[in-house]
This record gives structure tokens, sequence and C-alpha cells, in this order.
């Protein structure tokens, strides 16, 4: 059996091209279970439309697609929600008119569906115990009370937690965390980090996340890949990407990279 | 056939074109600014027919005098519409989709109202009159003075508008608005008064219109309609919101459709009209002369 | 929401109702039957419109093409196959063309889709009124076996029943739910696993099917047809204004339109129809911006609301109007030029 296997993702030669902008350029990575990646980069790098490009929402000009072993290059979205693949909105985008509980129980009744015990009862095979109905999936978030508030009322910090409990109903293996973090106070910032490591290490999830506030995301995660205008310019350890001239200089400019060579 | 037929031909095709054009003109500028999708567009220009129509035969005046006093007529109806109905949408309608859908639904009522009062104000018998309908000889070609003057009146007012959106400060600031509602208003462009104000031109125009057509053809309350189809056509074909578009748009139309008559069947006219609306919409949806 | 009890109380109202639909024509002369039929046939039409264009806003405007194209099946179609096949076949006509519009449009936004779905059935009537003249060297047909009109009155009570009956049934299914999902964002739904396109040409389908059912059985009670009076626009419009104004998204709304729409149209229609027209297009605007979940979504918030709303309207073009929103403005331009 070959190595590829056992990952769940694989991107090779990734490319997106909207008329003449290249927004991704022939990005590959793999990713195995239960790794906790981060992808930073400045603005414009090509970070969300590389999302949408792995999930199915856009697709890809060249390039493949392999999601649990079966090749996704071209498939349409609910595809890869079906094998596994859940993401978040960089906006958090909730069925407003509906309510909380509502919303969780949409990806349940669809991607999230596992074939039961007995057919048509019994517990559903190979389902994680914190994610086996609506009412668990709320605790897991910490949306519990808000259950009957229709979702367009409640606050949109708690609409990104909505969110992210939203992908979860679709008992995915590989979860894409799109800037989850924007806009929340240092506080929210930690409790969000951690609960993202908590889905990791009890949900067995794999979990790429893409974040603008470089220091949480450095401290947080495993592996770090940076994205400048569609590239792929490294990916490794965050102790080591920090180091790293080119990121540097992605960043703060190339007359920073002497300056800032003492610093971490 | 003869090259003098030939010319009769697509300058008959260009003539209706030109006049399919006019009547997308103001559409356009609604759907293109404002994204309200006017199905009731029909019904103004046929509101323009109908009161050039009664000053002519009542008091004889001339359907000339009327371009400028049906345009100004329609202008203020659009303003109050815009002021009863739009702008309440605007303020309730929480995304634009849902205020493009809604905006729909509001001109479907507005259609049925307007042809109605119409009918129940006028009947529904056809009516008409004659107006410099004499032919004109061109070189070996003969076209009815009126349809000339129409076609004349028509390219005039594409250009001139053109000509406005193009080198006015309100005609830029309108094409601002066009590409970004939001940065528009950050640069100080007062949506207020500019959305009433175009959706007020747009009637206005095809008010001018119906006047125009007035004097050619035949009016009932029922005319509007086959015009709004023919407008979403034009606009359709020449892009969303571009001005240059509609009028190349509404011309290949017309020769499109004399070419289709001549060679084909007469009756079927409406479905070739039809078949190329639809085969733009699902091919090219951004519209034939856009990059 | 939509839990057990709900669904005891829709299926009892809708056996209610069938009921007395039933007794009707024992009772009721000619004129109520007649009056009835167009109502049930409305009840139909605007109910599965309602159930597929009200969740997943994707408003059709095709309606009149299915119904038409049900009603030639039969004229076609009658002299050589009993009733129930003919009304079958118009739906699954119906229903097959819908199939293949979808595929073909349904990936369009709502707009788009609004109109192409127009522009379809108008492209239909005249593909059909072009095949009648030059195939068939006619322009109408004349039905010549008509069944009674019980019979027709109990298909179309029927088939209305069924829509009511699979409006209350789907909406509470993954069906319903996914319909609702794509209405409120569809790429979203999509990343959460639903077919998107499969579900909307079924929705779409739906809808179809009914038509042509009705449209198949309507078609008797004119022993002329034409691809005008077959495909007359008109229908699909009021099945569109019907189902809005009576709040698309709910399941007894447009069946509450249509039973008030029935009786106004029969009443008005045949002394002022153009009055009639012009209250449906009133309605309709009214209902659009003062109550866009249609009359099935009022409370007595709304009304609350409404009063609330006019009083801060008043409230406001009293304070522009009497100078005193100038003077204030005024005041607070001198604050910041002294910096106060």
């Amino acid at each position: 059996m070959s190595a590829s296997e056992n990952y769940l993702l694989q991107a090779k030669d990734v490319t997106v091209r909207f008329g003449g902008l290249t927004a991704v350029d022939a990005v590959s990575m793999n990713i195995a279970l239960g790794e906790l990646v981060g992808i930073m980069g400045p603005n414009g790098a090509g970070k969300t439309t590389f999302f949408n490009a792995i999930s199915g929402v856009t697709p890809l000009t060249s390039g493949q697609l392999k999601v649990d072993g079966r090749s996704l290059t071209g498939a349409l979205p609910h595809q890869f929600a079906k094998r596994g693949l859940a993401r978040t909105f960089q906006t958090p985008r909730v069925f407003s008119d509906l309510p909380v509980s509502e919303n969780i129980r949409f990806g349940l009744m669809f991607a999230g569906r596992r074939p039961r015990k007995y057919v048509f009862w019994g517990e559903e095979k190979g389902v994680p115990w914190a994610l086996r109905d609506t009412a668990s999936i709320l605790s897991v978030i910490g949306l519990s009370e808000l259950a009957d508030m229709p979702a367009g009322a409640i606050t949109p910090s708690q609409q990104r937690v909505l969110e992210i409990g939203m992908a979860l109903s679709t008992r995915p293996r590989i979860l894409l965390l799109d800037e989850v973090a924007a806009g929340l106070t240092e506080i929210e910032v930690e409790e969000m980090a951690r609960l993202i490591r908590r889905l990791r290490d009890e949900l067995d999830l794999s979990v790429i996340w893409i974040e603008h506030a470089v220091k949480v995301l450095l401290k947080h995660v495993e592996r770090v890949i940076v994205l400048n205008q569609g590239k792929m310019i490294v990916d490794g350890k965050p102790s080591d990407v920090v180091r790293n001239k080119e990121v540097i200089e992605a960043y703060l400019g190339d007359e920073m990279v002497n300056d800032t060579e003492g610093l971490t | 056939m003869s090259v003098t037929a030939w010319i009769e031909l697509i300058f008959s095709g260009l003539i209706t074109g030109g006049i399919y054009a006019l009547v997308a003109l103001g559409l356009n500028l609604q759907y293109g600014l404002m994204r309200i999708l006017n199905i009731a567009h029909g019904e103004f220009l046929m509101l323009g027919a109908y009161l050039t129509w009664m000053v002519q035969t009542s008091f004889g005046i001339s359907p000339f005098l009327m371009i400028p006093v049906s345009f100004v007529v329609l202008m203020g109806m659009g303003l109050l519409i815009h002021w009863l109905c739009f702008r309440r949408l605007t303020a309730t309608s929480s995304n634009i989709d849902i205020f493009e859908a809604r905006g729909l639904m509001v001109s479907f009522g507005l259609m049925f109202l307007i042809q109605n009062l119409v009918s129940a104000i006028w009947g529904g018998e056809l009516r008409g009159y004659d107006y410099m309908a004499e032919p004109v000889v061109m070189g070996q070609a003969q076209f009815a003075g009126n349809k000339l003057v129409v076609f004349a009146m028509a390219l005039v007012f594409s250009l001139g508008l053109m000509v406005l959106l193009r080198k006015t400060l309100l005609g830029k600031g309108v094409r601002a608005l066009m590409q970004s509602q939001v940065g528009a208003q950050l640069v100080g462009i007062n949506t207020r008064t500019l959305h009433p104000l175009m959706f007020g031109i747009g009637l206005g125009l095809s008010g001018l219109a119906g006047c125009l057509l007035s004097m050619a053809y035949t009016i009932s309350p029922a005319m509007g309609e086959p015009y709004t189809v023919t407008a979403l056509i034009v606009i359709t074909l020449g892009g969303f919101g571009s001005m240059g578009g509609a009028l190349a748009g509404g011309l290949l139309l017309g020769v499109i459709e004399a070419f289709g008559m001549h060679f084909t069947n007469p009756s079927l006219k409406a479905l070739l009209s039809y078949v190329v609306f639809i085969g733009v919409l699902l091919l090219r949806p951004k519209g034939l002369f856009t990059k | 929401m939509n839990t057990n009890a709900n669904l005891w109380r829709d299926v009892l109202v809708l056996f209610g109702l069938t009921g007395w639909a039933l007794a009707l024509p024992s009772y009721g002369n000619e004129f109520v039957v007649s009056m009835a039929l167009t109502c049930l046939m409305y009840v139909a039409l605007s109910t599965s419109w309602g159930f597929f264009c009200g969740s997943s806003r994707y408003l059709s405007l095709a309606t009149s093409a299915f119904f038409g194209l049900g009603a030639y099946t039969t004229a076609m179609n009658l002299d050589s196959m009993p009733w129930a096949s003919a009304i079958a076949l118009g739906s699954g006509i119906a229903a097959a063309v819908a199939v293949v519009m979808g595929l073909a449009v349904l990936h369009l936004r709502g707009t788009y889709f609004a109109v192409l779905t127009f522009g379809m059935a108008e492209l239909i009537r005249h593909a059909i009124s072009y095949y009648e003249k030059s195939v068939h060297g006619t322009v109408g047909r004349v039905l010549t076996t008509v069944p009674e009109m019980s019979t027709i009155y109990h298909t179309v009570l029927l088939l209305a029943v069924i829509t009511v009956a699979l409006s209350i049934f789907l909406r509470r299914t993954r069906f319903g739910l996914a319909l609702l999902g794509i209405g409120g964002d569809e790429q979203r739904a999509q990343t959460l696993g639903v077919n998107t396109r499969w579900v909307k040409v079924a929705g779409f389908a739906f809808t179809a099917a009914v038509a042509g059912g009705v449209g198949a059985a309507m078609a008797v009670r004119w022993t002329y047809i034409d691809p005008h009076t077959a495909f007359n626009p008109f229908i699909g419009f009021q099945t569109v204004l019907i189902a809005l104004i009576g709040g698309a998204m709910t399941l007894w709304g447009p069946l509450i339109a249509a039973i008030v729409f029935s009786i106004l149209a029969e009443t008005l229609r045949l002394q002022a129809p153009q009055i009639y027209m012009m209250t449906l297009g009133l309605l309709l605007i009214l209902s659009v911006l003062y109550l866009p979940g249609g009359l099935a979504s009022m409370r007595w918030q709304t009304f609350k609301d409404w009063y609330r709303d006019m009083r801060q309207w008043y409230k406001d073009t009293r304070y522009e109007w009497s100078g005193d929103k100038a003077r204030d403005k005024q005041r607070a331009k001198e604050r910041r030029i002294v910096g106060l």
C-alpha cells in the first residue's frame, strides 16, 4: 500500500485562473489524518480561492484533487461534502430564517447521514459520539441555550461558531476553517483556538485553518503553509516558517528582512 | 435578389432595430443601474403612445411637440412610482437578490394595473392616426416617412444618452453607481436623488418611444407586452447596463428578424426572437458584445 | 415547527375541505360548481408553485406552458385513449419538458431564471402555433369526446387534493428542507451535501406535472382550443399572483388566496374584467411592499408593526416639515464649528 493512501487530502498543482488573473498557481499539498495545518499569507495571496477550489465551489483550471483516496477533480460541492470535506466561509453564511437547531440539523440530513445499524433504525455507524445528534453538536460548540433562536438574530461571533457547528454536522474527516478568528477579541480568539484543538483531538479530524492573526496561528498549529500571490512559498514547522526570508519579505517587504534577522 | 432588394431588407431591419434599441434604453438604465427589472416597461410606452394619440386626435397637436411632453409626464410618473414603491423596497430588502425579486413582482403588479386601467378608460380596440405616412424614396428603395423619422430619433436619443453617460458628470456618477453602489456613495454620489432620477428618466424614455411609435403603428392597450419582451431581448443581447450594447443589440435583432421573416415564414418572427433570446441567455449571459 | 401535532392538524383540515368540495355538486347550482372548479384548479396550480418557488426563490413563469401542453395532449389524444390515461400523459409530458428545461436553465440566478422561463413558455406557445398551422393546417382544435362535468370536477378535485397532500408531506422531508436551503443560501446548502441541481429539477418538474394534469383536465371545458387560449399567459400570471399574495412559502396561504380570488374573479370578471385585473395588480404591489410573506403570514403583530410604522412616518414628516429638523441640523453644525 503506498503512502498516498493515508492522506485525506491530496492536492496536486491546483491552479485557478479567472480570465487573466492567476489566483492560485500550482499549489500542491498533502494532508494526513489528524493534522492541524495553518495557511497564512498576505492579502490577495489566494487563500480563500484555494479553499474554494478544494471544496468544489470554484472549478479548477488545472490540477488534481483527491479526497480520502477518491479523485474529486471537477466535482460539485455536495460530492466533496459527502466524502467528508467540510468548510466554513469567511463571512458566516447561516440560514438566517431557520432556528439555530435547524441550521445544525441541515448538515445531519444531507452530507452527515451515515448508514444505520439495521438499515432503517438503530444507531448510525462510524459516527463520533460527540456528533451523534443536534443537541450534542450544539453542546460541543457551546450554543445549546440558543437552539431555538433564528440564526439571523444571534451575534456575528456566535454565528461564526454556528458555522463551525454546521460544518461539523456533516461528520467530516477534514475541516476547512476560513478566518474564523477575524474580528474577535483576544480572549475570544484564544477560546476559538482551544475549541479547534479540541475538535481535532476529540473528533479525529484534520483541520486546515486560514488565518490572518499570525501569532495565534503559529502558536496553535503544527504545520504552516504560506501562500503569496497564488504560489506556495513555504511548508513546514511554525518555528522554521517564521524565520524564512521569503515569508518575511512577503509580509513586511524586502527592506525588513535584515532588520528582523535576530528577532524571533 | 437584386441589390436594391437587399438594401431595402437590411435597412428595414435597421429601422425596426433602431426602434427596438430606443425602446430598450429605458429598461437598460433601470436594470443596469438599480437592478429593477421593470416588466411593466411596455405599459409605460403604451401610455406615452396613448397620450400622444389622444392629444393628436382631440387637439390636433403634432406628435413632435408631444415628444418632450410625453418624456416629462412619464418622468414625473416615474419619480412618483419610485417614491411610492421602490424606496420602501430598498429599505426593507436584506440583500440585492431579494430586492431584485421583489422589484420584479412589483413591476408585475404595475403591468396589470396600468394595462387594465388604460383598457378600462379607452377600450380595447385598435386605434391610430396617420402622420407623415407617405413613402420617402431614397435611391431605388422606399420607406415610410414616419418610420424614417422614428429611426432618426431613435439614433439621436441613443447616441445622446451614450454621450451623456460618458462625458457629463451626471453620467459618470450613474456609471459609477452601476459598477459599485457602496463605492459610489463613499465618493459622495448621492443615491437618494440619483436613483429616482434615473428611474424617472428610464420611464420618460419609454414614454418618448411610445410617442414616436404612435406615429407609425397602431396602438392598443395590449401593445406594451411585445415591446417589453423585445426590450428584454435587446438588453440581453447587448449586455445589461451597456447603452452601446443596447443600440448594437437592437439593430442586430431588427436585422435578424427582417432576414428571418424574409427567408422563412413571417409567422416565425416571434419564434425566432425567442430562440435568439434563450440562446444568448444560455450561452453568453453577459451579452454578445462584452469581452 | 413541523411537529406531529401540526401534521395531524393539516391532514384533518385537508380531509374537511375535501369532504366539503365533494359534497358541493350535490347542492350547488351550475354556476357555483363552475366557480368551484376554477378554484380547485388554482388551488392545485398555486400550491405546487408555492411549494417549489416559494421555498427555493426560483420564480417560474412557465406555468402557462405546462398547462397548455397538458391541454393539447388531451385535445390530440382523447379520441384514442381513456380519460385517466390522457390526464396522466399530459402530466407526464409536461414533467418531461420541465426536466429538460430545468437541466438547461436552473443553474441561473433568480431573475434570469424567471425571465427565461417566461421566454420558454412563449417559445413553446409559438412553436405549437406554428406546428399546428404548418403540419395540421389548422389554427385550433375541436374537442369531440367530452366527458361529463362531474368527471371533470372530480378529476380536478383529485389533482388538487394530491397536490396539497404532497405539499403537506414533502415539506417535512429532506426534499422540503433542501428546497428551503436552496432558497436561503444555495451555495451553503451545496457545501452541506445537497445535490441542488436535481432537487431544483425535481421541484420544477413537480410544478409542471401538476400544471400539465390540470391543463389536461380543464381543456375539455372549452370545446374549441387554440394556442392562444391553451397557453394563455394569464393563467401563469394569476397562479404566481395568488401564490405570492397568499404567502408562497406557506402551506395554506396559496389555497386561501385561490379561494378568495376565484370568488372575486367569477363575480367581478364578467362585469368589469379590467377592475378585477387592476385589483390583482394593486394587491400584488401592496402585498410585496407591506406583507412580503403573504396573507398567511399576517399576525396581530403585523398590524401593530404597521401602526407603529405609520406613527413613525407621521412623526418624521412633521419633524421635517415644521422646520425643526433644519434648526437641529444648523445647531449641530454650529456646535461642530465652535468645537464644543
